[in-house]
C-alpha cells in the first residue's frame, strides 16, 4: 500500500469504514485486518486527491454517532425505574469503550485536521476570536462524548437523577436497592466519564446534574433526621450515634461517589447534625466537664473540631473546670508537712488532667493551652493573707526533699520527684522569689552540711538551669564553687599546719565564702562572743594561713552559722552531739563547775546580743543544762543536768529559731526580691533603650515586661518608677520633640 | 574532760580589704566586678599599686596598656608598681 494520495470514492470507502464503526460501538467481533484495514481507509480519506475528504467524512462519523445514540436512547427510555439504571449502564459502558476505540480509529484524523484547527488555550484567553468556539470540530472521542451527553444525559437527566437518589435514600435507610451498588456508582460516574476528554472543568456537568441535588436532598435527609434524633435520644446517646452515621456516610461516599465530592457531602453531614445544633451540644458542655464524662467529652471534641471556633466554650469550660480542682487540691492546707502537700496534690491534678486532655482531646494544643493556663491561675493565685505564696511553698517542697532526714527515700525517688516538681515550677510567675528562698535553703543546707546528696543537689540546679536559664542558676553555682575551694583550702590549711609543726586538738575545718555571693541574712549583724581558747586558737592559725596565700584579703567570722561536734563525758553515756557555735560556747564554759548563775555565764560569753536567754533555751529544752527557776533571772542557776539520758547517742540540738525572727527572714528575702527587681527592670530597660535610640514609652513598658516575663511579671507602677530613676541618672531622656518619647544617652 | 569539742566547721566570708568602695576606674563596688567580668569573685579580683591604690585587675590592665609607655596610678600619678 502507498501512502501516496489518490482519488477515493468516498461512498464507498465510508460504507466500508461505517459498518465497522458500528460494530465497535456495540462492541461486536471486528477481524483483525479489517480493523487495520480501517485506519489505510482513515488516511486515505484525509488525504485524498485532488481534495481531501476529511471534512466530510467529520460530518458523517457525527452523524452516525448521533444516530446511534438517538437510538439508545429510545432503548433506555423505555424502560421502567427499577431497570433504567441498569440499562443505561450497559450502554453506556459499551459506547464508552467503544469511543475510545473510534478515538484511537481516527487519529489521524484528529491529529492532522482536528488539533491543527483548534484555538491554543492562548488563544482562547488573549487572543481576540471571531469564531464561536462551540462551532470547532472535535477529536473524534471527545465528539462521541459531547454526543452522548447533549443527546443522551440532558434529555434522560431528571429520571436517572431521581432514581440515582433513591437509592442512596434507600441505602441511608439501608433498604435494597433497585440496582446493584457498582451499577449505581458507575451511573453516577458516567457523569464525570463523559467529560474526561475537556481539560478542565470534568466536573461540571456532574456538579450541575447530580451533586447539587445530592445535597439537598442529603441536608433535607440529616435535617429531618437529626429532630427525630434528639427528640428520643439524650445528648450522650447523640453524639454517639451522630458519630456512627457520619462514619457511615463517609463509607457510603466511598461506596458510591467520585472523591471530590466526599468533602462536600461530609460537611453537609456535618451541617446538619452537629453544627445547627451547637447551642445545644454547648449547653451540655458544662455539665460533661463537672462529671469528668470521658467519653461524651472526647465525642464532643470530634464533633465540634473541624468547626471553626466550636471548641472554645468547651476549652473555657475544661479551663475552669481544672483551676478549680486544683485550688481545691491546695486549699485548706496546714502544718509541717504543708509544702509537700501543696507539690503532690498540685501534682496529682495536673498528671491526672494532663493525662485526660490526651486521652479525650487527643493532645490537641488547645486543650493543652487550657490546662496550662489553668494550671498559672492556680499556682499563682493569692490564697489568704498568712498563707506562704507558691514560690516560697516550692522552695520549702525542694528543701525537705533535699535535707537530709529519716524519710527512707532513694537518691533516684528523690530526683523523680524533684523533676516532678519543676512542672509546677514552670507554672510560678515570680521565679526569682523561688529563687531567693532557694537559695537560702541550700545555703543553709551546704554550711550545716544536711545536703542528701552534692549530685542530687547538682542535678536540681541543672533542672532549674534547663528551666529558666544560666543566669538564673549562676548564684547557685558559685554557692558550690566555694563550697570545692573550702575543701581545698582545708587541705592546704592542714598542710600548712604540719609545716609549721603546728597541731590543733580537735578536727577543724572552715568554709570560707564569698561575701555578696551567698544570701546569709542580715540578724546575724550585732552578734558577737567571746571565743574560748579552744576555738580562738585554731582560727588565729587559720587566718595567718589564709592572709599569707591571699594577700588584700580580709575574712569575717560568721560565728552564728559555724557549728561543731560535742563530745559530752558528764554522763553515764558517751553522747556525740551537733550544736551550732554558741550551744558550743555556753556548753564548753561548764568545763570546770556544774552549775553557773546567768549573769556569771554572760559575762563569761560576753554576748553582745540581748536577749541572751534565747540562746539559752534549746539547751534547756534539750535537758543538756537544768535551771532552778521558772522564769529565767541573772540569778537563775543554770546547771549540767548529770543524770541526762538519750536513746541516741548522736543527735543535733537544733537552732533556736524565734517566730518572728523566721518572719523577719521572709520579710528581708521579699524586701531583697523587690531591690533585685528594680536592678532587674533598670538593665532591662537601658539594654532595651541601648539598641532603640528612641522609644515610646508604652512601647518601652511593654518590651520590658516580655523581657522579664520568664522571670517575674512586674508591675507597670515600677517600670514607671525605673524609668525614673534612670532619668534621674540621666542615662536615658524624655525627648525634645516628642514627650511621650524617651532618648538613650550614650 | 567532761566537754570535748570533737570536731567544729567555722564559717566565715571574705572581702577585699580595701579603703574605699569603689574602683576608681569603672566606679563599680569591689565586691562587684569590672564591666567586662560577668560574675564577681576569683576570676575579677583587685589589685593593689605601692602607692597603695587599688583597682579591678581588669581595670587596671587596661589603663596601663592605654597610657604606655608611661605607667602611672590614674589616682595620683606615680608610677605604677604592683604592690
Amino acid at each position: 500500500m502507498s501512502l501516496k494520495p489518490k482519488e477515493v470514492n468516498f461512498d464507498v470507502t465510508w460504507k466500508k469504514l461505517s459498518i465497522t464503526i458500528k460494530n465497535v460501538l456495540q462492541m461486536d467481533p471486528v477481524r483483525h485486518d479489517v480493523w487495520t484495514e480501517c485506519f489505510s481507509d482513515v488516511y486515505s480519506l484525509c488525504v485524498a486527491f485532488p481534495e481531501s475528504l476529511a471534512e466530510k467524512l467529520y460530518d458523517e462519523v457525527k452523524q452516525l454517532l448521533s444516530d446511534h445514540v438517538a437510538n439508545l436512547y429510545n432503548q433506555v427510555s423505555a424502560a421502567g425505574e427499577e431497570s433504567i439504571l441498569i440499562i443505561y449502564h450497559t450502554h453506556w459502558m459499551q459506547f464508552n469503550k467503544g469511543a475510545k476505540y473510534l478515538d484511537s480509529l481516527f487519529s489521524y484524523l484528529n491529529v492532522q485536521h482536528i488539533q491543527k484547527q483548534r484555538f491554543s488555550e492562548a488563544d482562547q484567553k488573549y487572543g481576540h476570536i471571531t469564531m464561536d468556539i462551540n462551532e470547532q470540530h472535535m477529536e473524534i472521542g471527545e465528539l462521541a462524548f459531547e454526543i452522548w451527553k447533549e443527546e443522551f444525559i440532558k434529555l434522560l437527566k431528571e429520571r436517572l437523577v431521581l432514581v440515582l437518589l433513591s437509592c442512596i435514600k434507600a441505602d441511608r435507610l439501608n433498604k435494597g436497592l433497585v440496582a446493584p451498588v457498582h451499577i449505581v456508582k458507575g451511573v453516577i460516574l458516567s457523569f464525570v466519564e463523559v467529560c474526561n476528554f475537556k481539560k478542565k472543568n470534568t466536573y461540571v456537568l456532574y456538579e450541575s446534574v447530580f451533586e447539587e441535588l445530592l445535597l439537598q436532598q442529603t441536608a433535607e435527609f440529616y435535617r429531618g433526621e437529626s429532630i427525630a434524633l434528639l427528640q428520643e435520644l439524650t445528648p450522650s446517646q447523640y453524639m454517639t450515634r451522630v458519630i456512627a452515621r457520619k462514619e457511615e456516610e463517609k463509607m457510603r461516599c466511598a461506596k458510591f461517589l467520585p472523591p471530590s465530592c466526599h468533602v462536600k457531602l461530609e460537611k453537609k453531614v456535618h451541617v446538619e447534625l452537629v453544627e445547627k445544633h451547637m447551642t445545644m451540644l454547648h449547653g451540655e458542655c458544662g455539665k460533661l466537664v463537672a462529671g469528668e464524662r470521658v467519653e461524651d467529652l472526647a465525642n464532643m471534641y470530634v464533633l465540634l473540631k473541624p468547626i471553626k471556633d466550636a471548641l472554645k466554650p468547651l476549652v473555657s469550660c475544661i479551663q475552669e473546670h481544672i483551676k478549680q480542682q486544683g485550688l481545691q487540691a491546695v486549699h485548706q492546707l496546714s502544718g509541717e508537712n504543708m509544702a509537700t502537700q501543696f507539690v503532690e496534690n498540685l501534682l496529682a491534678v495536673h498528671a491526672k488532667y494532663s493525662g485526660l486532655v490526651a486521652e479525650m482531646f487527643n493532645r490537641d494544643h488547645q486543650f493543652q493551652e487550657a490546662l496550662h493556663r489553668a494550671f498559672e491561675s492556680v499556682v499563682n493565685s493569692k490564697m489568704s493573707r498568712n498563707f506562704p505564696k507558691s514560690p516560697e511553698i516550692i522552695a520549702k517542697y525542694c528543701d525537705t526533699l533535699l535535707k537530709k532526714s529519716t524519710k527512707g527515700l532513694s537518691e533516684g525517688e528523690v530526683d523523680d520527684k524533684l523533676t516532678h516538681c519543676i512542672t509546677i515550677f514552670k507554672y510560678v510567675e515570680d521565679k526569682d522569689v523561688f529563687q531567693k528562698f532557694y537559695s537560702r535553703h541550700l545555703a543553709k543546707r551546704l554550711i550545716h552540711q544536711q545536703s542528701v546528696s552534692m549530685d542530687l543537689e547538682e542535678s536540681m540546679i541543672n533542672k532549674l538551669k534547663s528551666a529558666c536559664g544560666y543566669e538564673f542558676t549562676s548564684k547557685l553555682h558559685r554557692m558550690f564553687t566555694d563550697m570545692t575551694l573550702s575543701e581545698s583550702q582545708n587541705q592546704k590549711f592542714s598542710e600548712f599546719l604540719k609545716d609549721n609543726k603546728l597541731s590543733l586538738d580537735t578536727n577543724f575545718a572552715i568554709n570560707i565564702l564569698q561575701a555578696g555571693a551567698w544570701p546569709l541574712g542580715t540578724t546575724s549583724l550585732g552578734f558577737s562572743m567571746a571565743l574560748p581558747l579552744e576555738l580562738e586558737k585554731p582560727l588565729q592559725y587559720f587566718e595567718k594561713f589564709y592572709h599569707s596565700s591571699f594577700n588584700g584579703r580580709k575574712l569575717t567570722w560568721l560565728h552564728h552559722l559555724s557549728q561543731g561536734e560535742l563530745k559530752c563525758c558528764f554522763t553515764s553515756r558517751t553522747y556525740i552531739i551537733t550544736m551550732v557555735s554558741y550551744h558550743v560556747v555556753i556548753m564548753l564554759l561548764f568545763q570546770k563547775t556544774d552549775s553557773m548563775k546567768l549573769s556569771e555565764l554572760t559575762e563569761a560569753t560576753k554576748f553582745t546580743s540581748d536577749g541572751f536567754s534565747r540562746f539559752l533555751q534549746p539547751l534547756l529544752d534539750s535537758k543538756l543544762l537544768v535551771t532552778d527557776s521558772k522564769e529565767l533571772t541573772d540569778d537563775s542557776v543554770i546547771s549540767l543536768n548529770l543524770k541526762y539520758s538519750n536513746k541516741r547517742f548522736k543527735f543535733r540540738i537544733a537552732m533556736a529559731q524565734v517566730k518572728e525572727q523566721q518572719q523577719q527572714e521572709v520579710a528581708a528575702a521579699h524586701s531583697s526580691v523587690e531591690e533585685d527587681r528594680k536592678m532587674y527592670l533598670q538593665a532591662a530597660i537601658v539594654r532595651i533603650m541601648k539598641t532603640r535610640k528612641l522609644a515610646r514609652h508604652t512601647d518601652l513598658v511593654q518590651e520590658v515586661i516580655s523581657q522579664s516575663k520568664g522571670r517575674f511579671a512586674p508591675q507597670v507602677p515600677m517600670i514607671k518608677k525605673c524609668i525614673e530613676l534612670l532619668l534621674d541618672k540621666q542615662y536615658i531622656e524624655r525627648s525634645n520633640s516628642n514627650h511621650d518619647e524617651y532618648k538613650y544617652v550614650a | 574532760m567532761k566537754v570535748k569539742i570533737k570536731k567544729w566547721t567555722g564559717v566565715g566570708t571574705w572581702s577585699y580589704k580595701v579603703d574605699y568602695d569603689n574602683c576608681g576606674i569603672c566606679r563599680q563596688p569591689f565586691h562587684g566586678c569590672c564591666p567586662y567580668c560577668k560574675w564577681p569573685g576569683e576570676t575579677c579580683p583587685v589589685v593593689w599599686g605601692q602607692c597603695t591604690h587599688c583597682f579591678h585587675i581588669h581595670c587596671m590592665a587596661k589603663w596601663l596598656k592605654a597610657q604606655e609607655p608611661r605607667e602611672q596610678c590614674p589616682l595620683c600619678r606615680q608610677k605604677w608598681r604592683y604592690a
